[in-house]
């Protein structure tokens, strides 16, 4: 126990002493850390818009107006696993969703003796990228004459969310990157400066652990400070990110869950403690090792 | 411990050879001095103890420890119950006088009360206790080189290696050391001084082990620093 103290005793001596270099660190893993959640956050973002969007889009299939081919029709739809849902709309039901949407103005359409509008099967997709697909497939189909939906629309979203994913892989490959090599390289430059004190502390009898410990839990300290920083930072910004956006483009809906970005909070500052600890024990053993060769 | 030597040598690169075919046994409790010109290689026997230094041919055994099979963990261990008085100190900068002499104890686990009753016990024997506070590079060359051992005795080790020790002393202080060294060794501690301070050496008579260009060439039981009439 008095061990543990002496370590913390002289984790603390490393950090204080050069302070500099530890408030740069710390800052500098603060900024990394946010780049980290704030990509996060996009995707997670553009993920849920894109859901939001997807659960409205459907492939909508004129059928011979009979009412076996309009079940045959279904039925086969339902067969595919990229189909959410499947539904019948008779005429009557056509009209009635008319009516709603146009209000007074419809009354135009009853005044006709017979229904116009022709039923229909309509068809929702779980992806975007399956519309085509599916509206290919019920084409095929001998009892459907048409089929409807809004191609260019689901093709892009694809596009917008895959290219987002990718993009934010990127920035996260990247920040990680950055925020393991700002750590490592602190680590080694404070231990190199210790260089000759180190292997005096080995040569009277102290253990290599005893020795590297305070470096590593330097690096675990500022890794995550930096990420619990970053955390709190991206929590209130998020929130005056949503102010805003809800006051300018109120139509989008953005996620407001505080349990997911709780949740990304806990995540960060996880990775905060494991990047910490995984880059200041790689730069700090090595170099201890090599210091407790004998000639 | 006993300390043995059987047919060391060291190395360092092909024309470099700091130690040859060294055969010495040091019994426990014993005291010896090391003389020799500089460059003979007393300190790279003294490094051997430690395994600052491995032998390039020959075994160095320290107890029952054969110091080129020893593992690293077990090294720290054996480290510990040896005290260095290294030639150049080598304090710690960092810390404070106090925070020298403790390190050791702190090192090996001691807790805080007893490595405080220890620490200020040593700094009081050596004459340290108003320098406590203070660090390396604020204190003189003698002042160091006593802090050098007070960080080597505050573990009351087994074995004391001293790489002269009063190499930086005026007369007077390097008596008071060398009183210091005796009274560590008569509670029997093997104590290994390397030294070039004749008076020393001549008033304090104990074992004498000569070296000259990696060679032992004398192993006197009371001996002087120079032999009477060359060699
Ligand atoms: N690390 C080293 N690398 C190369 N040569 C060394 C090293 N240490 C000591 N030597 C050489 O070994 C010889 C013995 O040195 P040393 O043991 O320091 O002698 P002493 O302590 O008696 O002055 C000298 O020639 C010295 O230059
Ligand atoms: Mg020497």
């Amino acid at each position: 126990m008095a061990t543990f103290r002496y370590i913390l005793r002289d984790t603390w001596r490393l950090l204080s002493r050069h302070w500099g270099l530890s408030v740069l660190t710390l800052l500098t893993s603060v900024a990394v850390f946010f780049l980290v959640g704030a990509s996060v956050l996009f995707v997670l973002n553009t993920r849920y818009l894109v859901a939001t969007v997807e659960g409205d889009l459907m492939v909508q299939a004129y059928v011979r107006n009979t009412p076996e081919a309009l079940e045959s029709v279904a039925r086969k739809a339902s067969t595919y696993d990229s189909v959410s849902s499947v539904r019948i709309v008779t005429s009557d039901e056509a009209l009635e969703r008319l009516r709603a949407r146009l209000g007074k103005q419809a009354e135009a359409v009853t005044l006709l003796d017979e229904n116009p509008l022709p039923p229909s099967v309509e068809v929702r997709v779980k992806r975007a990228a399956f519309a085509s697909v599916i509206a290919r497939e019920l084409i095929s189909m001998p009892e459907v004459e048409d089929v409807v939906y809004a191609g260019a629309i689901a093709e892009r979203l694809e596009r917008i969310s895959s290219f987002v994913s990718r993009l934010s892989l990127v920035i996260l490959a990247v920040s990680m990157a950055s925020a393991s090599l700002v750590l490592f390289n602190t680590i080694r430059i404070s231990v190199y400066a210790r260089k000759e004190e180190i292997g005096t502390m080995l040569l009277v009898g102290a253990t290599r652990n005893f020795v590297v410990f305070p470096y590593v839990l330097q690096g675990v300290i500022l890794g995550t400070a930096g990420a619990l920083l970053s955390a709190l930072l991206l929590w209130f910004s998020y929130g005056a990110a949503l102010d805003a956006l809800e006051r300018s483009l109120p139509f989008v809906s953005l996620i407001t869950d505080t349990r997911v970005i709780l949740r990304l909070g806990v995540v960060l500052v996880s990775a905060g403690v494991t990047v910490g600890w995984i880059c200041s024990w790689l730069a700090a053993s090595r170099f201890i090792r090599l210091a407790s060769r004998s000639l | 411990m006993e300390i043995r030597f059987a047919g060391v040598t060291k190395q360092f690169s092909p024309d470099i050879v700091a130690l040859q075919d060294l055969f010495l046994t040091i019994a426990k409790g014993e005291f010896v001095y090391l003389v020799g010109p500089t460059g003979s290689g007393k300190t790279t026997l003294l490094r051997l103890v430690t395994r600052e230094v491995l032998p390039t041919k020959g075994q160095v055994t320290v107890g029952d420890i054969n110091i080129r099979k020893i593992a690293s963990y077990d090294l720290a261990y054996l480290r510990r119950d040896i005290g260095v008085v290294f030639q150049d100190f080598r304090l710690l900068p960092h810390l404070t006088v106090y925070e020298n002499v403790a390190f050791v104890q702190e090192a090996i686990g001691v807790p805080p009360t007893d490595v405080q009753k220890r620490t200020n016990d040593v700094l009081d024997r050596l004459g340290l206790w108003r320098r406590r506070f203070l660090y390396p590079e604020q204190i003189s060359g003698g002042e160091q080189q006593r802090v050098a051992i007070g960080r080597a005795i505050a573990n009351s080790p087994s074995i004391l290696l001293a790489d002269e020790p009063t190499g930086n002393l005026d007369i007077h202080t390097a008596e008071e050391i060398m009183q210091l060294l005796l009274s560590i060794n008569a509670s029997g501690t093997t104590v290994m001084v390397a030294t070039h301070n004749q008076y020393i050496v001549d008033a304090y008579r104990q074992r004498v082990i000569e070296l000259r260009k990696g060679r032992m060439v004398r192993d006197d039981k009371k001996g002087r620093y120079e032999v009477d009439g060359d060699l």
